[in-house]
């Protein structure tokens, strides 16, 4: 009884990686229709022509800043030349404790005005309004410490514009992300509410000035594994839940928001570890329910750039949090799973994320505990298990390449030495890296003592970033 | 055939799928490197050869006939288009002429071909294309891709060729919204040329239940400028009953401006609808006429806390206006004073004050304004 157990347990681990991975290469087949057609429109479709265009809407880019003081002038800067019509900057400084503030007024001549800020969305209390009046308008909200959520919300009360880009302050945004991302928005004015873009990891490549001068795969595995991670995510999945129009994360290092659905739903949840997954699901819900139609999309050409954990303890924090914000997010869109009410979401994109994000660290698990045991016990067939293992590994291999075949169509990796550090890493990140990060998902399962805290990013900043990193 | 058959088949195929991708990523990259590069090459090849042409009118180095089919020389023409002025203009396009390279798109526009290569002949016609093309640019106003559609648009628009306005118009109100867009940035580029084909379209669709394509035309309008639409505008704001058509015209009144668009929204601002009173006042503010100063002074007691700030911010704009403002930092009101530091602070009050305070010659409004922004009393959260 017990070997039959521990033998079908073992196959039903197996086969449910690799269903999951069957799903994901369904997801990426997609996207590549959605992004040979997008690769199109960005050589010849001329989205540019937005730039010189007198009826683009106009974009608040919200920024909040906790302990940024040195990176914060650099990447303000780098901002307030991406190539759009019409935009402002709206920074919260969430109570640092750091010379951010300072550093902020003396970079930009900020002054102290006393505008009508509106609290459409409550948040801690805000010390002082500061502005500039440069060549890009900047607004800086003085505020007590409330966390990321609360510095989006004072900086979305705070916005003039009717969309807001909410960013962090340590990304270089591509020039023509804006430009990319409200194309969606015009598509469609009345019912895009947000639009979510590219990100792609920083480290390895070469910046100055707070500015890229040229992408590059870095050396070190840690973050040469999440280069895959993001080309997978963001180039073989999102452009396919996009077309279904049933994305379930806008990611919070890029999203372009229309402010008034923000408010309506009462902001970024405070003190959420998911807080963009909460709010793209909170909006989902709220359209769904009051029955207003509405579209969430995902543009693959809006590209920004951010630094990722170098190192595995920095990485494994990352992992905690994110792992608990979707557990978090899970238990609060329960009702939504399965449920055909919210049709494509419901049954398919939040039903794939239960299923294969928050479910699969604890099935994997399961699998490293009866597969071994049931191999030992001589419940599991070698031949079998060998096979499986290795249709797993086949598979999990040939989403990665159709990943980095999706990402040709930017031509960033051109390299010989970055094409060979990307397949190298697409052959061995199945052997350890993924494993690790099972253990991190089941240790934020598990909860206690330092899953619960943010944690620091331990970055080396925009500015500092250099060639080989 | 038993299951572990079926497992080495299965584990067979992907594998040799991944060996099959993998030669593939490898093969790719290659090619577009080492296209990439010859591209760029033959191109600057070009640049050089055409430049030397438009430099001297007795040079005659042959341009191989082949060159019309490399888009390396199409992209080089298109380089030199966007750079050259005057006679070389005309140099250019006899080459251009010489070689058939319009013929040619032309032919690639009407192929069967993948959407990037028909679409890079739109682009192409409409960088390079001239009145001899204009017809097949109509044509394709209505080919079933949106982005040439746009293109076509964008080259008649470039060429000013002023027949194509109707034509444009006429798919006006079957376009999406992203194409319309485009569609209403070539309009502008018209400019006064498309003011009365617009009033038109205005006048005949306005009735129908479908506003969104006059809408856009009436923002069009507004973007052009052109005064003498001021009547048409007022027509549109007495019979439009959809708010967004009144928010759009009363927009597009303050744009074009003049006495005659004041009258209109003077009656607007005293509508019940919030949304009409806080666009008349902003459109109000910009006609910058300062005979409404009190119309726009009641403004800043609205209920309405977008109301008063845009009031605020008119005011700022008009001469006379400062003194109101000044006058409302006693509101009891908190926003409404703030509105009124915001908008004196914008239109530069503020730092003239703080001017005058450094060289102690600052006068008693400086203070009461100055006091209010240094004040530590919080309206905020």
């Amino acid at each position: 009884m017990i070997y039959d157990i521990l033998s079908w347990a073992g196959y039903a681990t197996l086969v449910y990686f690799i269903v999951m991975q069957a799903y994901m290469i369904g997801l990426g087949l997609r996207s590549a229709a959605v992004m040979r057609r997008v690769h199109h429109l960005d050589r010849f479709g001329r989205v540019s022509e937005m730039l010189s265009s007198q009826t683009s809407p106009p974009v608040s880019i919200v920024i909040p800043a906790y302990n940024e003081a040195t990176g914060i002038v650099d990447s303000v800067r780098s901002m307030s030349i991406v190539g759009y019509p019409r935009f402002e900057i709206v920074i919260t400084n969430d109570g640092s404790s750091d010379e951010t503030m300072k550093a902020l007024i003396e970079a930009f001549h900020l002054e102290r005005v006393r505008i009508p800020y509106r609290p459409d969305i409550p948040t801690a209390p805000v010390r002082g309004i500061y502005r500039g009046h440069g060549a890009v308008d900047i607004t800086v909200i003085d505020k007590e410490n409330g966390g990321r959520a609360d510095a989006l919300n004072a900086g979305i009360n705070a916005a003039r514009y009717p969309y807001a880009l909410c960013t962090d302050a340590d990304v270089i945004l591509d020039a023509n992300c804006l430009v990319g991302a409200m194309r969606r928005v015009v598509e469609d004015r009345q019912r895009t509410i947000a639009v979510g873009g590219n990100i792609r990891p920083l480290n390895g490549s070469r910046v100055e000035l707070g500015h890229l001068i040229k992408a590059g795969v870095p050396k070190k595995l840690v973050p040469r594994m999440q280069v895959l991670e993001y080309l997978r995510t963001f180039l073989a999945s999102r452009p396919a839940w996009s077309r279904m129009e049933a994305l379930p994360l806008v990611s919070g290092a890029f999203g372009v928001w229309k402010r008034s659905a923000v408010i309506a739903v009462g902001g970024f949840s405070s003190g959420h570890m998911g807080e963009d997954m909460d709010l793209t699901m909170r909006l989902h819900r709220h359209h769904i329910d009051n029955d207003i139609p509405y579209r969430i999309v995902y543009e693959p050409s809006a590209v920004i750039w951010t630094e990722v954990p170098e190192t595995l303890r920095v990485l494994k924090r990352q992992r905690i949090r994110w792992h608990r914000g979707l557990m978090t997010a899970v238990r609060d869109f329960m009702p939504m799973t399965f449920n055909p009410r919210y049709g494509k979401v419901g049954m398919v994109t939040w039903a794939a994320m239960f299923l294969f994000e928050y479910l699969a660290p604890i099935i994997e698990f399961v699998g490293w505990i009866t597969i071994p045991t049931a191999l030992l016990l001589g419940a599991l067939n070698t031949t079998s298990l060998v096979l499986l293992l290795a249709l797993a590994f086949g598979i999990g291999l040939l989403n990665s390449l159709l990943a980095l075949l999706l990402d040709e169509s930017y031509g960033y990796f051109n390299s010989r030495a970055d094409t060979i550090r990307l397949i190298v890493m697409a052959l061995i990140e199945n052997f350890g890296m993924r494993q690790i990060t099972v253990v991190w998902r089941i240790r934020a399962l598990i909860g206690g003592k330092g899953t619960r805290a943010w944690g620091n990013m331990e970055r080396k900043g925009v500015a500092n970033l250099g060639a080989g990193t | 055939m038993n299951a572990t058959t079926i497992g080495f088949i299965a584990v067979g195929v992907v594998l040799f799928v991944d060996f099959a991708l993998l030669l593939g990523l490898v093969a790719l990259k290659t090619v577009h490197r080492r296209r990439a590069e010859r591209h760029r090459l033959r191109r600057a090849r070009y640049v050089a050869t055409l430049s030397r042409h438009l430099a001297s009118s007795t040079h005659i180095e042959p341009i191989d006939g082949g060159a019309a089919d490399d888009d390396a020389f199409l992209d080089a023409v298109i380089d030199l288009r966007n750079v050259v002025t005057g006679h070389d203009v005309e140099t250019l396009t006899g080459i251009v002429d010489s070689l058939g390279l319009a013929r040619i798109q032309e032919a690639r526009l009407r192929s069967r071909f993948p959407l990037g290569r028909r679409l890079r002949a739109a682009v192409s016609m409409a960088e390079i294309g001239d009145e001899s093309t204009a017809r097949v640019l109509i044509e394709y106003l209505s080919d079933p891709e949106p982005e040439i559609r746009i293109q076509c648009a964008r080259g008649l628009g470039r060429m000013q060729h002023t027949a194509a306005i109707d034509a444009i118009l006429e798919r006006f109100g079957l376009e999406e919204p992203w194409v319309r867009a485009r569609f209403a940035d070539t309009l502008v580029g018209f400019g006064a040329k498309a003011t009365w084909p617009l009033v038109a379209y205005i006048r005949v669709n306005l009735s129908h239940d479908e506003n969104e394509s006059v809408i856009e035309a009436i923002r069009v309008l507004g973007t052009i400028g052109d005064r003498e639409v001021g009547p048409t505008l007022s027509g549109v704001l007495r019979v439009a009953s959809d708010p967004e058509v009144q928010l759009a015209t009363i927009e597009a009144l303050g744009a074009v401006g003049g006495p005659l668009a004041i009258p209109p929204l003077k009656h607007t601002f005293r509508s019940a609808d919030w949304r009409l009173r806080a666009k008349s006042a902003a459109s109000l503010g910009h006609i910058g006429d300062p005979s409404i100063n009190l119309v726009l002074s009641s403004g800043l007691v609205d209920s309405n806390w977008w109301v008063r700030r845009n009031s605020a911010a008119a005011l700022a704009s008009l001469p006379g206006g400062s003194g109101l403002l000044l006058d409302t930092l006693e509101s009891e009101d908190p926003f409404a004073r703030d509105a009124a530091t915001e908008a004196l602070a914008d239109c530069g009050a503020l730092a003239a004050a703080r001017e005058r305070e450094d060289a102690g010659v600052a006068t008693a409004d400086d203070r009461r304004l100055l006091d209010h922004v240094g004040a530590e009393e919080t309206v905020l959260a």
